[in-house]
């Protein structure tokens, strides 16, 4: 053990550290690649939104949800209570107090956000998520072997489960209308909103509408567009006058959710380069050593012999 | 020989060509004179007809004193083609129309296809917006003239290339219920706006509008001095001019107006004491807002006072009494836009700069002055250029001249 002391070791550990390390910085990198510079998104204006909810029909009626008559929706007492999406209402409305003017109440629709470096992808292990070019976030149900690792993965808990179903339960959460879109329809929700509060188009469109309202409206909106930076972005993104934690809106930081769990597990195995390296480097440690036993055994056997040349 | 000649020809025809398109021709030019708009012989024909014709438009353009671009695109606009700039026209409601030139009901049916028309009482609503910001209320960005249609700038399309603009739908939709969901505390489908499709919904509709056009709103006169009593203790009263602000100091219903709905003076729509007026309380600060926006509200006594105010007067006020020509000018003119006014002196050559020797005719002030003083400097008889002062003679004379004992000149015009 001549060469390979305590000190060294650590040293060949760093720098194999590093080569990890630089790999992941390129892993990460290539992954926002594939994101497209036109990539869509939705802008939603909660000051011109008025809870009519006829979002949430529309949404129900292009996934073949069951839904009661649009009418119904009308029925501001659901407001009562806080919800949440579901795997039957893929999208709700909740209603929050406005303090600049009581008669106004805040509405804000809650789905999935679409994020630029989706949680649910990273964490599905058979791969059934899908993050698309133009930003869009789905899922493929033949793949899904219904983990419910996306579940808890999504910081905004946004895929559901058909947990009142006992065969063929599935996950599901908002595609943007990813089938509608295809015949070049607008998303459900975006079509039937009577005021245009939820806006529709590319996602740097929509940050430059969202700037300038909210310049040209101080006193109306907040100097926050959530979903610009939120774990990385997001091509959902919210204008309010009202602080985003306020209306139950989860305070996020700027760091995308997969991003140190994916750069380990992506970096270890990317192209196989680092398993290699680890196992080359482990193979070299061993031929080392075993030369320097094999050297001290021809040592000892040579002392051996001059001690017997000696002694006879 | 000959070959040089086919070449040059062709060469001085071509050369010719190019200098009668290169040298720049004379091109109509506009004078801008007093804020009245004047264009030279080619186009002040056509100019005059039209302001015969389009009275309103040319007194308001007056009136305004606006920059051409803020609302015409091109150099030259003329009343086939005005050139209105693009929409969104950013900041830019100019509409000069008056509550009675518009339609009684308007039906709304330009995108029913779940729902007959919506019956609009365009009557009522101009009422209740002569209350308020007028015409401006709902018909934002328009520029002067016609009040230009909803679709011209809103496209009747959700899927659309340029999406900052709302759409048609939600452009109607948002002006209705801007208000409505706060007077009827409602959020769905009203049913008095919208009924579904029938086979009677045509007869349906002829019902409504005939309902809708005998709507009409109280009007309440336009105020013309208000007075509160309020709870501060170095001055209860406090006297707001509601006229002076309209036309001494011509400031536009929307500029207080912008954001008043009907809950401003009624309850709600569903409250027992509909049709009765009611206070509503509101908070100190909103109290102030509408007078902080333009006036300095540091100092409380300026408008808290034991007593009523007197109306405004210039001459009181400032010490400066506005005769003849001051009199009939907007205050804009001499003391500018910004908030709070710019503040001026009393010395005319503060503002007119070409009160020189030479230059000024003495003669409109009513004095005619003679040969030998129509010479002198302005300072020789005004100390240091005090218009304000009587003039003095010491300069010159000895002891035995003085203002307005001797005149320099003769009185008359």
């Amino acid at each position: 053990m001549k060469n390979l002391n305590r000190r060294n070791f650590l040293k060949t550990a760093a720098a194999a550290g590093l080569a990890i390390s630089a790999l992941d910085s390129k892993t990460v990198k290539g992954a926002d690649k594939t994101l497209s510079e036109d990539r869509i998104g939705m802008l939603i204006d909660t000051a011109n939104c008025v809870g009519c909810r006829h979002c949430e029909w529309a949404c129900r009626v292009a996934h073949n949800l069951p839904t009661n008559d649009l009418d119904t929706y009308s029925n501001t007492e659901v407001f009562k209570e806080y919800r949440r999406p579901d795997s039957h209402s893929l999208t709700v409305i909740n209603e929050f107090e406005n303090e600049k003017n009581p008669l106004l109440p805040i509405h804000v629709k809650t789905q999935c956000m679409h994020c630029e470096r989706p949680a649910c992808v990273s964490a599905c292990i058979v791969g059934a998520f899908t993050k698309h070019p133009d930003g869009t976030v789905t899922w493929d149900t033949d793949k899904c072997i219904g983990c419910r690792y996306c579940m808890v993965a999504c910081q905004f808990q946004i895929p559901t489960f058909d947990y009142d179903k006992a065969i063929d339960p599935q996950i599901r959460k908002c595609d943007l209308c990813f089938d509608r879109r295809k015949s070049g329809k607008v998303p459900a929700c975006v079509d039937i909103c009577p005021n245009e509060a939820i806006i529709y188009g590319k996602r740097s469109d929509l940050l430059k509408i969202a700037k300038d309202r909210i310049k040209r409206k101080p006193d109306v909106y907040i100097k926050h567009i959530y979903g610009e930076y939120e774990v990385g972005g997001t091509s959902v993104l919210y204008i309010a006058g009202k602080n985003f934690t306020e209306l139950k809106m989860p305070p996020l930081g700027t760091n995308p959710a997969p991003g140190i769990s994916e750069s380990i597990q992506h970096g270890v195995f990317a192209y196989f380069v680092p398993p290699v390296t680890l196992y080359a480097l482990l193979g070299l440690i061993m031929w080392i050593t075993k030369r320097g036993k094999v050297d001290e055994l021809k040592e000892n056997n040579d002392i051996q012999e001059d001690e017997k040349g000696e002694n006879s | 020989m000959k070959k040089g000649l086919f070449i040059l020809i062709p060469l001085l025809l071509m050369g010719y060509l190019i200098v009668i398109t290169l040298i720049p021709r004379p091109k109509p030019q506009m004078v801008d004179a007093g804020n009245k708009i004047l264009y030279n012989q080619n186009l002040e024909s056509n100019n005059r007809d039209q302001e015969s014709k389009n009275q309103n438009v040319s007194s308001d353009h007056i009136k305004q004193s606006l920059n051409c671009k803020s609302c015409h695109a091109c150099e030259y606009p003329t009343k086939e083609d005005p050139c209105l700039i693009e929409c969104p026209r950013q900041d830019l409601a100019l509409v000069f129309n008056t509550t009675k030139e518009g339609p009684e009901v308007v039906v709304i049916d330009e995108m029913s296809e779940n729902y007959s028309g919506v019956v609009f009482s365009h009557k009522l609503h101009t009422h209740m917006s002569e209350m308020s910001a007028g015409c401006t209320d709902c018909h934002h960005y328009n520029t002067t003239g016609p009040v230009l249609k909803c679709s011209k700038c809103h496209e009747n399309t959700r899927s659309r290339e340029d999406v900052s603009v709302p759409d048609l739908k939600a452009a109607y939709h948002r002006q209705c219920m801007k208000c409505h969901v706060q007077w009827s505390r409602e959020n769905g489908c009203n049913t008095q706006c919208h009924s579904r499709k029938s086979p009677d919904s045509d007869v349906k509709l002829q019902q409504l509008i005939k309902e809708v056009t005998n709507k009409t709103h109280p009007l309440r006169p336009e105020p013309t001095k208000m007075r509160w009593e309020t709870n501060y203790e170095k001055g209860k009263i406090v006297t707001f001019f509601h006229d002076e602000h309209v036309q001494l100091f011509k400031l536009k219903c929307a500029d207080c107006h912008s954001n008043d709905n009907c809950t401003k003076c009624h309850e709600s729509k569903t409250s027992k004491d509909f049709g009765k007026t009611i206070q509503i309380k509101k908070s100190e600060e909103e109290h102030h807002k509408s007078c902080s926006s333009c006036h300095n509200i540091n100092s409380c006594q300026k408008c808290h006072k034991e007593s009523e105010m007197m109306p405004f007067n210039h001459g009181r006020s400032t010490g400066w009494n506005l005769k003849a020509y001051h009199s009939k000018l907007a205050c804009t003119k001499c003391h500018g836009n910004t908030v709070p006014i710019k503040k001026l002196d009393n010395n005319c050559t503060s503002c007119h700069k070409n009160f020189t020797l030479g230059q000024f005719d003495h003669k409109i002030t009513g004095l005619v002055l003679s040969e030998g003083h129509a010479e002198a400097e302005c300072n020789s008889c005004h100390v240091n250029n005090n218009f304000a002062k009587n003039p003095e003679c010491s300069s010159c004379h000895d002891k035995d001249k003085s203002y307005p004992a001797d005149l320099p000149g003769k009185r008359g015009k």
